[in-house]
């Protein structure tokens, strides 16, 4: 079944409008100065934060709108902008919740970044290890790559549900920067007319 | 899935374009910069030169000329006294903590909402084989595009269509300013339908 015709079967299961405009969505939201922690939580906390921080008002979509989860990205970034390995070097896992339902459990993502080489599907690399012979110091050279998982399964935000991205750890360090937590998929926009 | 013929066709259909599947099936790109970095793509091509910012004339295609946009990219080009230059990665002059925030607007309807392109790289993009070595330090060039998902997003015949975007930082959240002799561009690639007399003249 594709994006397309999961997103219209869950949203018939549960009476919701189909007729929005057919797009590709890019759900983003910033912790900032999130220190060392054992637990972290996206599209949970919206206060004070911008739109270039996240693109939601709450936790949930609007009630003609709604998405497939396609891919998780994950970034961190230290307080000179420079991008770094998502809570260092610590194993972690992030588990999805949507509505009273974990639809991602325990997704270890440590593969996918740092000096293990071994993201989970045959396509990626992985998002790689800073090189410890030369010190970064601007954020305009990069050395790395975010962390990204891109889900087997089409996994859906149906419209008006709350949602959010636990990521859970034995006291990573996050440091003073930034986290950013983006989901990515097909979804649909309100639309009053019919669709291009 | 649905293909990206079957949906030009789906869509031509629903607004009564009855001659668009007789039209030539292309692959095309256009793409604009935003010399005056006003935060708007095409809507000023008109007056941008070609190829150097632009290769369209105004921001709609002619009578049976259409794009299923499949995917797109930012990039940043440096300028002098308006004229566009080099094609560089913004990443490399940003910062990889910039984010760009834009809309896509076709005729009076937003069709893509509040989409982040992240400097530091975007979701689909992470097998990224464009490496530069900057003095013994390999670093990437991370990629600003977004994948459609699903289904591509079609810009009919003779509808105008315009990106607005905004630049900020992602970790303060700030407005960034935009760099002197810089200016970001956009490109919009997909199945192309092309003009196809089917009588010569």
């Amino acid at each position: 079944m594709s994006q397309v015709q999961k997103l219209g079967y869950v949203d018939s299961k549960l009476g919701a409008p189909s007729s929005g405009q057919q797009t590709t969505r890019v759900l983003f939201n910033t912790i900032e100065a999130p220190g060392t922690t054992s637990s972290l939580s996206f599209f949970r906390n919206f206060q004070g934060l911008t739109n270039g921080q996240t693109n939601l008002n709450q936790n949930k979509l609007d009630s003609m709108e709604s998405m497939v989860i396609k891919s998780i990205w994950l970034a961190q970034f230290n307080s000179n902008g420079i991008l770094v390995n998502f809570g260092g070097q610590r194993q972690q896992t992030i588990s999805i919740i949507v509505g009273n339902q974990t639809i991602v459990k325990n997704l270890p993502i440590q593969f996918n970044q740092n000096g293990t080489g071994q993201a989970f599907d045959r396509l990626h690399s992985n998002a790689g290890i800073a090189s410890t012979g030369a010190l970064i110091v601007a954020n305009t050279s990069q050395t790395i790559m975010p962390t990204e998982i891109r889900l087997l399964t089409d996994i859906v935000i149906p419209p008006q549900v709350a949602f959010e991205v636990r990521i859970e750890s034995n006291s990573a360090a996050y440091q003073t920067g930034a986290v950013v937590c983006a989901l990515s998929g097909y979804g649909k926009i309100f639309s009053a007319g019919s669709s291009f | 899935m649905i293909s990206a013929q079957d949906k030009i066709l789906y869509v031509a259909n629903k607004l009564g374009l009855s001659t668009l599947k007789d039209m030539q099936a292309s692959t095309g790109a256009v793409y604009d910069v935003d010399i005056e970095q006003s935060g708007v793509l095409f809507s000023n091509a008109t007056r941008h030169a070609q190829p150097g910012a632009t290769n369209i004339n105004e921001n709609q295609f002619q009578v049976n000329e259409a794009l299923l946009i499949e995917s797109l990219a930012f990039y940043d080009i440096t300028t002098s006294e308006g004229q566009a230059f080099d094609v560089v990665n913004f990443q490399n002059f940003y910062g990889s903590d910039t984010v760009i925030v834009f809309d896509l607007v076709i005729g009076n309807k937003r069709v893509l909402k509040d989409t982040p392109i992240f400097a530091a790289g975007m979701p689909y993009t992470f097998a990224t084989t464009a490496l530069f070595d900057d003095g013994g330090i390999t670093i990437f060039k991370p990629r600003h595009q977004l994948f459609m998902e699903g289904a591509g997003i079609l810009i009919p015949p003779q509808v105008q269509f315009y990106i607005s975007y905004k630049l900020y930082n992602v970790v303060t959240g700030a407005t960034e300013p935009y760099l002197e002799d810089h200016a970001f561009g956009c490109y919009l690639f997909g199945t192309r339908v092309l003009l196809n007399f089917n009588t010569t003249i």
